[in-house]
């Protein structure tokens, strides 16, 4: 190659980078003012909604909450504890013991006074069989409860027993070691009961870091920033995330994700689909897109909803390691699922699911880093070649990372004109800080973990879930 | 000087690109000055109103409860009570104040009964907060109004009932459930003349709190449910269900057997719930014949009547589906069939057809 030609390719690929940056940039701020927009609508929703009458009737639908545990000794017992403390009258229990192979089942049994009953189960979803068996109390006061002990089979195999246990309209799938605030249930399950001109399938809530909060009883009782720069770099991470992402593809109906660590689910539709993937280590992304590509085949009118309060309260990875292993196994999830339904990319059959939601989720999310990395390899080229003009190349690093700051500052801005949680003194300059820091302590694992989930997917086909070290909310 | 010179030149010989990005750059970290100034004054604005509310929360309470139990038992407002009016009086103006003494009143309402609700409505009337809820029923904004609404509910005002009224038909659903709560509220089940002609669809939510509402009243005299469950509107005859189930609404059952052939299934699937709580028996052999005919979910359905119902003769149907290929079915008629004649059942147990026949039989047999 002469180098004209070289340097028409270079010039090809600077405009390829620089519309994909531009590209990505719209995208977020569109995304933000829809946000925006969706959350002063729900506000005012919710502003004059008595949800007592909902608490408390026996009419309202009932909802079973699914929680598989392995190996939760350590704060089973408080955590099941907090999940029987919810105010939802019609809802039970059932903790789906995974094959554990500590004493999660033994503690259990002696703490809540279980035996062993009777019960046989419609195996709509197959699933690894019963192991010890189902219990319940004999205590009254746990009436809610119900215990199942099964053979190990993974998060989603687990999921599916609870779907085949429960005879309830709907399913609240959540971990075992989350926190749901008392009216977490009822303000989940008005979006179903509130549409009148479509069906909702699932509900998702927003995840919010309980790292360093005080929890007593299996109640919230203090939030407090956490100490470590990673924890509390996850924290600006997941509002942005929530307040600025997700609220907005609940408005153009287009979410494709319900986070695993609570979702609530329309079950007849959950298990018309099959249940969750066993196969994949993405199961809560991959249900949502069936269950949406299931209903856009039958051609029915349905909807995906979204709740911003924060409900559910749950321990972030405080180190590195276990960092990169959970974004790891993310990469890998949106992998697997986008892969397995790529039929529906740019599809039109499937409405603004196919042109719209699942061609961003490629774009700006699963090829996202892949980019990323290959700008980065591009831009060291570059430099070796002396071909870097620097007066661009600084002043367009500097943009991005203003724009990146302020992104942040806007999801804040966002949390404290709304929710305001973290309402201590000094939180509030610790947290603009963070934004001007977090692109430096959270982003370049986020782009390793990417790149690592990428190499463990194409090359390392015998990695599955990894491990997620707990301390427990109980104990902070 | 020279630096600043240096970079106004910098700029000027730059290219358009450059410079562009160069005044994004300042305008974005503008924006982030500003956002930052913005929100240190936000927080500290939150902080202040939340102790400030504290405060006069707990001394509006302590006002108030005082002004209840001040009360003379004639009704008669004495001069505590006109200093505590004039009191309040003066702090309704302001909304953050209003919003406290609302949320008192009501918790206050919820807790007491009689002369000391209507001691409360009356405060409500003279302290001029029915003034301002009216107020919101001009406003342009639908969720004031809806507000609006909601407060005259709790607070019980059967006054504002001309003003309210016109809100059944309003363009947002929200709205427009608050006036059916409303109507429910004050009028118990006269209020539920709205379904006579409602057009909109009523949400599930809306039915769920509508029942609670009814529910609460000691007087459980139903009105006519008939002309509801003959209703063109789908979600207005799921309702009439749910009222017919709870109400146990015998004198419904014709209308009940008519709606068996009705083109929702859902609504067929409940009528046979409702019959079963009702011990339907008309509609028993009716289904029975037709059973082949009937969707998956109303065969279930049909069987917990059966469940309920079954007499001796209805063996041989049973018997037909004992290895029904629905789980809920085969479970269901097997317990029937333990029900009614033991001896059979236990003689099933020695020929299982296969290994989930097996694991059924031995549940039921356990049970």
């Amino acid at each position: 190659m002469d180098t004209s030609t070289v340097k028409i390719i270079l010039q090809i690929l600077h405009y390829l980078f620089f519309g994909y940056a531009f590209a990505a940039i719209t995208s977020y701020i569109i995304l933000s003012i829809i946000s925006g927009k969706e959350t002063i609508e729900y506000l005012k929703k919710n502003s004059f909604v008595n949800y007592k009458d909902i608490l408390s009737s026996t009419m309202s639908p009932s909802i079973t909450i699914i929680a598989p545990a392995y190996n939760e000794s350590l704060n089973v017992v408080e955590n099941v504890r907090s999940l029987l403390s919810n105010h939802y009258v019609n809802y039970n229990v059932i903790i789906i013991n995974d094959g554990s192979t500590d004493n999660s089942l033994e503690k259990l049994i002696e703490a809540y006074d279980l035996e062993k009953v009777d019960f046989i189960i419609n195996e709509k979803i197959k699933t690894q069989p019963l192991r010890a068996g189902v219990f319940k109390s004999k205590n009254p006061a746990f009436e809610k409860l119900m215990i199942v002990d099964k053979e190990n089979g993974g998060k989603a195999d687990t999921l599916n027993m609870g779907l085949n246990i429960s005879k309830s309209k709907y399913v609240a799938c959540i971990d075992v070691d989350c926190l749901l605030l008392e009216d977490a249930l009822q303000k989940m399950i008005k979006p179903f009961l509130e549409e009148t001109d479509a069906k909702v399938i699932a509900t998702g809530g927003v995840i919010r870091i309980a790292n360093s909060c005080i929890i007593r009883g299996g109640k919230l009782i203090d939030v407090n920033l956490p100490k470590k720069l990673l924890v509390q770099s996850q924290i600006l991470e997941y509002l942005r995330a929530f307040l600025l992402g997700r609220m907005a593809w609940s408005r153009l109906n287009g979410l494709l994700v319900i986070s695993g660590a609570f979702g609530i689910f329309d079950k007849e539709t959950a298990i018309a689909v099959g249940g969750y993937d066993t196969k994949t280590v993405g199961e809560d992304m991959e249900i949502i897109v069936r269950m949406r590509r299931y209903m856009e085949e039958k051609n029915e009118k349905y909807k995906v909803s979204y709740i911003p309060d924060p409900l559910c309260w749950t321990e972030a990875p405080d180190n590195y390691k276990i960092f990169i292993s959970q974004r790891n196994r993310w990469t890998r999830g949106t992998i697997e699922t986008l892969k397995k339904h790529r039929k529906i990319g740019f599809n039109r059959n499937y409405g603004s699911f196919g042109m719209l939601s699942y061609p961003y989720w490629l774009i700006f999310e699963r090829l996202a880093p892949i980019i990323e990395v290959i700008g980065i390899v591009y831009f060291a080229i570059l430099i070796i070649l002396k071909e870097v003009r620097w007066e661009y190349a600084l002043s367009f690093l500097l943009l991005a990372y203003i724009f990146s700051v302020l992104f942040s500052i806007i999801a804040l801005y966002s949390e404290e004109l709304t929710f305001h949680q973290y309402k201590k003194k000094g939180t509030g300059y610790k947290l603009v800080l963070l934004t001007a820091l977090e692109p430096f302590v959270l982003h370049p694992f986020i782009l390793y973990a990417a790149i690592k989930g990428n190499y463990d997917y194409y090359f390392n086909k015998k990695k599955k879930w990894g491990v997620m070290q707990r301390k427990g909310l109980a104990s902070t | 000087m020279a630096t600043y010179q240096y970079f106004i030149d910098y700029f000027n010989e730059a290219p358009s690109l450059i410079k562009l990005a160069w005044v994004t750059i300042c305008i974005l970290f503008t924006a982030i000055v500003i956002l930052t100034i913005y929100l240190k004054l936000i927080r500290t604005a939150l902080r202040k109103k939340n102790t400030e509310s504290a405060k006069f929360k707990a001394e509006y309470e302590a006002t108030l409860i005082e002004y209840l139990y001040s009360g003379s038992e004639n009704g008669d407002i004495n001069d505590l009570q006109i200093a505590t009016i004039e009191k309040l009086k003066t702090s309704v103006h302001i909304k953050s104040k209003r919003k406290i003494i609302i949320s008192i009143l009501y918790n206050l309402m919820n807790e007491v009964s009689g002369e000391m609700s209507d001691s409360i409505k009356t405060l409500y009337f003279k302290t001029g907060l029915y003034n301002y809820a009216l107020s919101r029923l001009e406003n342009k904004n639908w969720y004031i109004i809806a507000k609006g609404i909601g407060e005259l509910t709790r607070f019980k005002i059967e006054e504002a009932h001309d003003l309210v009224v016109p809100f059944i038909k309003h363009p947002r659903h929200e709205v427009r459930k608050e006036t059916q709560l409303y109507m429910v509220n004050m009028f118990r089940f006269n209020g539920l003349t709205f379904l006579n002609d409602l057009k909109e669809p009523l949400s599930e939510w809306a039915q769920v709190q509508l029942l609670e509402t009814l529910q609460k009243f000691d007087d459980q005299q139903i009105c006519d449910i008939k002309p509801w469950l003959k209703s063109t509107n789908n979600s207005v005859v799921l309702f009439a269900l749910k009222l017919a189930k709870i109400y146990n609404q015998f004198e419904t059952k014709d209308t009940l057997m008519e709606l068996l052939s009705h083109p929702i299934k859902e609504i067929r699937v409940k009528v046979i719930r409702v019959l079963t709580n009702l011990y339907g028996i008309e509609a028993k052999e009716m289904l029975k014949a037709n059973f082949n005919e009937l969707s998956l979910e109303e065969q279930i359905s049909f069987f917990g009547l059966l469940e309920k119902l079954v007499v001796p003769s209805d063996e041989p149907f049973i018997e037909k589906h004992l290895f029904h290929k629905n789980f809920e079915i085969q479970l269901l008629a097997l317990k029937i069939l333990k029900s009614i004649n033991l001896d059979k059942f236990m003689g099933l147990s020695k020929s299982p057809k296969n290994k989930s026949n097996k694991k059924i039989l031995k549940f039921v047999t356990n049970i």
